[in-house]
């Protein structure tokens, strides 16, 4: 039940984050599917439902951050990033565990691993936001063909990827 | 054991996808960012290649087992390298639950650690169990990959049907000629005394009947009858079932048949059992206990086998059912065919009694409360008793047995001596 309880907390943060951006009908009614789906997900251990809240809720932040364009705030974006990695893997390991015997340090170990990772992804984002900040001035003054020859290097490298990884199955 | 991604990663990937589409599409870095720590956290937790490998060691407590006996299985697990979150399952097999732990657990392995779990079975029906080992599955961090593998050691346990003792099984009409437990009419050696004659020479001094003697006035001597072991051959109907699983009247019948080998066996009988369904199975008579253990594991086995096919007794050869045993048919006569049988063999002068096992009951447990079936389940009493008293009228010894109530109290009128029928 504490699973539960804490899947559902995680799921109404994350209804909560694009409310506080624009309170308005269309994002709050957005933000209240978010939560009923995704409430549902985590009170009866379904993954997939928690998954399709978790997406309705990100669907809601871009319509907030769309409508009422506000100043950039990496915190929030950080801190909504890093309750989805905490959110699924709980939800997810609870369903799994339902009826199982689990004992409790297994439990502790499993929210350390998270954290860890949350904490993991939330510091390398952070780290990546300050640098795009200072990547800015040196993007904004460069030439189109530059931008497009950079994009089109980096589309080239995903294709490969996307290739050799093909392959190897 | 390799790793494999799970819906979990799909999952992160949905999310992500759906953040940086959105983000692109607005043209807000808030959404990128925010898809920065699920993809930092998926990309992390992805595991590729071979798994870490586990040593799984899975033992039953015991291989032969009685209906409603526990069983503890053992599982040990051991890792070489660490393994952050090991799942591991005991399937359950049809009849079997779980009587104290769980089939399913999770556990936390360090580099060299050795786990051991244990959970307790109880088999509720006459089986022969498959215990396949364990499910084991590792999971990466976050859950997003997985690595599964099943314990290759598959460990069978027996489970026998309850045998329940019996005082007085049914005494056969005619006796072999090996020393057993049954008075035979012959006169002989023996401990039951029988007819009194006049002393001839040869006579042991200690069978003289002294009060008799006295009083007709000549040396008589006390003769005694022998005693005698007997064939009995069983005879279980597999043709037709009802009742829930473990409950049917086919195992009703196997823990009778059960009962009565081992009581006869006990009183050095040679005892044989036939399994008369769609398969046609015996087991020649036979003694002592090695022939209890093998009438016990044709019994597990027995199960019904659907069929058209009439069979005819005639198929049985005779060193199976010899002309003089007591034939003892346990049977909920559903089937017109193992009635046709039973008139035949009695018939055929076999000293037959058809122990008929009720299936009302166990039909009535396979089925919910309802006013409709308690009516139907007293229709279907008094069309039995019908057929029961038809069966008696042709000349059939036949005891209605409920399942429930003891055996030896449905047996009871067996207790006087029998005359061989001679049907028409």
């Amino acid at each position: 039940m504490t699973l539960r309880l804490a899947g559902l907390l995680l799921v109404a943060v994350l209804a909560l984050v694009p409310v506080t951006v624009l309170p308005t009908p269309p994002v709050t009614w957005l933000a209240g599917l978010a939560l009923v789906i995704g409430g549902v997900g985590a009170l009866t251990l379904t993954t997939p439902l928690v998954t399709t809240g978790a997406s309705l809720a990100v669907i809601g932040y871009a319509i907030a951050l769309a409508l009422d364009r506000p100043a950039v705030d990496p915190v929030v974006a950080v801190a909504f990033g890093a309750t989805l990695v905490l959110v699924l893997p709980l939800v997810h390991f609870a369903e799994r565990a339902r009826g199982a015997m689990v004992p409790p340090s297994v439990v502790a170990a499993q929210i350390r691993g998270w954290l860890a990772l949350a904490l993991l992804g939330a510091g390398i984002a952070a780290a990546l936001t300050a640098g795009a900040g200072l990547l800015t001035p040196v993007l904004a003054s460069a030439r189109l063909p530059v931008v497009i020859a950079l994009a089109g290097l980096g589309a080239s490298l995903a294709v490969g990827a996307l290739v050799r990884a093909l392959l190897e199955r | 054991m390799s790793w494999r991604p799970t819906t979990l990663a799909l999952a992160f990937v949905t999310v992500i996808g759906w953040a940086l589409f959105l983000g692109v599409l607005t043209g807000r870095v808030e959404l990128v960012i925010a898809a920065a720590p699920p993809a930092v956290a998926l990309l992390a937790a992805l595991r590729r290649g071979a798994a870490p490998a586990l040593e799984i060691e899975h033992a039953p407590s015991a291989d032969r087992l009685l209906e409603d006996e526990e069983v503890t299985v053992s599982v040990t697990l051991r890792a070489a390298q660490a393994a952050a979150l090991v799942e591991v399952l005991e399937p359950l097999p049809a009849r079997v639950r779980v009587g104290r732990g769980s089939n399913h657990a999770f556990f936390t392995l360090r580099a060299g650690e050795e786990i051991r779990w244990e959970l307790v079975l109880r088999c509720t029906g006459r089986q022969r169990l498959r215990l396949g080992g364990p499910f084991v599955r590792l999971w990466g961090p976050l859950g997003v990959t997985a690595a599964e593998a099943r314990s290759p050691a598959a460990r069978r346990v027996a489970v026998y049907p309850r045998v329940t003792p019996l005082r007085y099984p049914p005494r056969p009409v005619t006796t072999q000629t090996f020393v057993g437990n049954h008075v035979s009419p012959a006169q002989g050696e023996g401990i039951e005394p029988g007819d009194i004659r006049p002393f001839a020479p040869g006579d042991q001094v200690r069978h003289v009947n002294w009060r008799a003697t006295l009083r007709l006035g000549t040396l008589h001597v006390t003769q005694h009858h022998r005693e005698r072991n007997a064939e009995v051959v069983l005879i279980l109907d597999t043709l037709s079932e009802v009742g829930p699983p473990g409950r049917t009247v086919v195992d009703v019948a196997a823990r009778a048949a059960g009962a009565l080998a081992a009581a006869y066996l006990a009183r050095k009988d040679r005892v044989g059992l036939i399994e008369y369904g769609g398969q046609l199975r015996w087991v020649r008579p036979g003694s002592g206990r090695a022939q209890l253990q093998r009438l016990l594991d044709t019994l597990v086995d027995a199960s019904v086998v659907f069929t058209y096919v009439q069979r005819d007794v005639d198929l049985i050869p005779p060193r199976i059912l010899p002309p003089q045993a007591l034939v003892l048919a346990l049977s909920p006569l559903l089937d017109a065919r193992f009635v046709r049988a039973a008139s035949d063999l009695a018939a055929r002068g076999f000293d037959l009694v058809v122990i008929a096992v009720s299936p009302v009951g166990p039909a009535r447990a396979a089925m919910g409360r309802s006013g409709v079936g308690d009516l139907a389940a007293r229709l279907w009493a008094l069309e039995r008793r019908a057929q029961l008293a038809e069966l008696r009228r042709r000349g059939l010894t036949v005891v209605d047995w409920d399942g429930v109530a003891p055996l030896d109290a449905a047996l009871a009128p067996l207790r006087r001596p029998r005359l061989r029928r001679v049907l028409a």
